[in-house]
């Protein structure tokens, strides 16, 4: 499987603050999640793999295209979603959407008539016939989505796509992701705040801080923890449950009131701990093996950073 | 959910060439800037001089053909419209009456005086005066309501290079502007033309549609970047129109102020002032043959040097939202 995106020592300066440095990194097709802090280069990031800006220096591939002298193949196959509230002013939602086909160099009334399909699988009602000035912000959240997939792009760069929008657009918004990805083979850059949506759509995970990338790996991979555990919720005498539980061998300690964390595996300990259960008629309500949060990888490569700085 | 909601499908069509991204840029602009009534009355009271200048071909022909009731009828207009000393905007006009009556002229000789003269005015007076309002109309939104609305990411993260961005809206401008300048003088010359009676008079006015095209290109040029530039210096689109006017408007004021006292010979820098003026004098000097060319190259120079610096303005300010 070829890498979607390779970038090797890439490094960009605005006058004399370094946005992005010596930034070495290789996405798989898929979806990613693109997390970081404000101010971490996310922003610049995706304008280089536009062609938006120069790098310094550096060289990488996008989509198997050189940066910087392949800009116009390159943006035929990206669709961009911004973050800003960025609009066409005077047009309506279809027209805006036929446009932006237009750009992308899908002949006129092709553009039309996927505009309105794309809208339709957005779920955009006769509002697409309104000015685009008049629209809600989850309305022009939507509209900036079709426009980043009317052209049918490789890869899709969404920059904040679930802001603004509420639980149930937010769901459906994440849906149509999915579907994208998982249907029609689509690779995803999710460039969010929203830990909770990586979490549910990204097989992928990049957080960059400061300028550089902290972590690159697999959501699975990253989630795994060193040390497994389980932690046991209970009905009943769980202080008579943790003593036999350590005069059978396993080390249980209390987690809080009812509950037990017991290292290792959820599949090995299941047995022991149900037989125990039993045996001091405790009743167990819940086994939630351990994982490490995305947040709090999160938190760790940012906190990593600040001290570095400090 | 609607019943005929397909879901996403792939496409897989061919694509258009990228170099003609611009031309969807300028169809935007044209057809916001259509939406206006103003602009669609503006557009039709354009038309009216070239109307009249194709009645007085017209009567001209007829003049010539049997003279009579149309050859009064001709006198009396082309005095009306076309002759005098000096008009109250201070712009020499052709005396057109003693040249046509100066002896020895045949009358393919007199015919291209006419329409030259004809020409002249549409350049010169009718065309200039709607120009500024229209211009006015449709230049401030074009690039500073992108700019307000950060349209540009959605422009630039598509296959469309700046160049070929800045092309298109000044395609924009430059399709209103020829449909008040270079249309009109061309329906002119057509009309001219079938209305003769022989069509030696293509070769004896073979030079005319030349020099609508330079007159033409000489004023929407320059007046298009000046219009560009204005709208991109500014995220308010009332304060790119105030500029545009300003600037005609001052001008005017400031020439009209500084020339009559000023010494014969040394005006050229201050004539310079109002680009009113510039235009007509350069129109004046393509399409009248009696024009006095003094000056002309430093107008040249100074439509040039304007089109240069506007356009390396807009250019910088388009680049520079991408530069954040």
């Amino acid at each position: 499987m070829s890498a979607l995106i390779e970038l090797t020592s890439l490094t960009k300066d605005y006058g004399n603050f370094r946005a992005l440095d010596d930034v070495n990194l290789t996405v798989q097709p898929g979806i990613t999640g693109l997390l970081g802090p404000n101010g971490a280069g996310k922003s610049t990031l995706i304008k280089v793999l536009l062609g938006l800006v120069g790098i310094n220096q550096g060289s990488g591939h996008v989509l198997g295209f050189p940066l910087g002298t392949s800009i116009a193949q390159i943006r035929t196959q990206i669709g961009y979603m911004p973050e800003d509230d960025c609009y066409i002013h005077g047009l309506s939602g279809i027209d805006s959407i036929q446009v932006a086909a237009r750009l992308s160099r899908i002949p006129a009334t092709e553009a039309l008539r996927r505009g309105h399909e794309i809208l339709d699988f957005c779920g955009a009602g006769q509002e697409r016939y309104r000015l685009v000035e008049t629209y809600s912000t989850g309305m022009r959240q939507k509209l900036r989505f079709a426009m980043a997939i009317v052209h049918d792009p490789k890869l899709l760069i969404l920059d904040e796509p679930t802001s603004g929008l509420d639980p149930e657009e937010r769901e459906a918004m994440l849906n149509r992701i999915r579907v994208l990805a998982r249907d029609f083979h689509k690779s995803v850059i999710l460039c969010t705040h929203i830990l909770p949506d990586v979490q549910t759509v990204c097989q992928y995970v990049v957080i960059l801080a400061a300028g550089s990338v902290r972590v690159s790996d697999s959501l699975e991979t990253l989630c795994r923890v060193r040390d497994p555990s389980v932690t046991v919720s209970v009905t009943g005498d769980a202080q008579r449950l943790q003593t036999l539980l350590q005069s059978r061998g396993v080390r249980a300690e209390a987690a809080a009131p009812f509950q037990l964390r017991v290292p290792g595996e959820a599949g090995q300990l299941n047995a022991v701990l149900w037989s125990a259960a039993e045996e001091t008629n405790c009743v167990i309500r819940g086994l939630t093996p351990s994982r490490n949060s995305l947040e709090q990888i999160f938190l760790d490569a940012v906190r990593e950073v600040h001290r570095a700085d400090s | 959910m609607p019943i005929h909601n397909l879901g996403y499908r792939e496409w897989k069509g061919e694509l258009e060439p990228s170099s003609t991204r611009w031309t969807v840029v300028a169809e935007i602009g044209i057809r916001r800037a259509w939406r206006s009534s103003w602009l669609r009355r503006m557009m039709f009271f354009a038309w009216v001089p070239a109307v009249v200048m194709g009645f007085m071909i017209f009567l001209f022909e007829q003049a010539e053909k049997d003279g009579g009731a149309a050859g009064v009828m001709f006198t009396n207009l082309s005095r009306a419209f076309l002759q005098g000393e000096r008009s109250a905007e201070g712009m020499p006009r052709l005396d057109l009456s003693e040249l046509l009556a100066s002896g020895g002229k045949s009358v393919a000789e007199r015919r291209h005086l006419f329409w030259s003269a004809l020409l002249l005015n549409l350049f010169r007076r009718s065309q200039p005066l709607i120009l500024i309002p229209i211009i006015g109309l449709i230049a401030p939104p074009l690039i500073s309501q992108d700019i307000r609305s950060r349209a540009f990411l959605l422009y630039f993260s598509r296959p469309l290079t700046k160049i070929q961005y800045i092309l298109g809206k000044a395609a924009t401008i430059i399709v209103y502007l020829s449909m008040i300048t270079l249309f009109p003088a061309l329906l002119l010359y057509f009309v001219g033309v079938l209305l003769s009676p022989e069509l030696t008079v293509l070769t004896a006015t073979w030079d005319l549609p030349l020099r609508i095209f330079l007159v033409s290109a000489i004023i929407v040029i320059p007046s298009t970047s000046l219009a560009l530039m204005l709208s991109a210096l500014t995220t308010e689109s009332r304060y790119a129109s105030f500029g545009w006017f300003a600037i005609w408007i001052f001008g005017f004021l400031t020439y009209s102020s500084v020339v009559p006292f000023s010494r014969p010979g040394d005006s050229s820098i201050a004539e310079c002032v109002s680009l009113f003026h510039v235009f007509s004098d350069v129109a004046g000097w393509l399409l009248d043959p009696h024009f006095a060319t003094t000056g002309v190259e430093t107008r040249l120079i100074l439509l040039g040097v304007l089109t240069a610096v506007s356009l390396a303005v807009v250019y910088r300010r388009v680049s520079a939202p991408m530069k954040i």
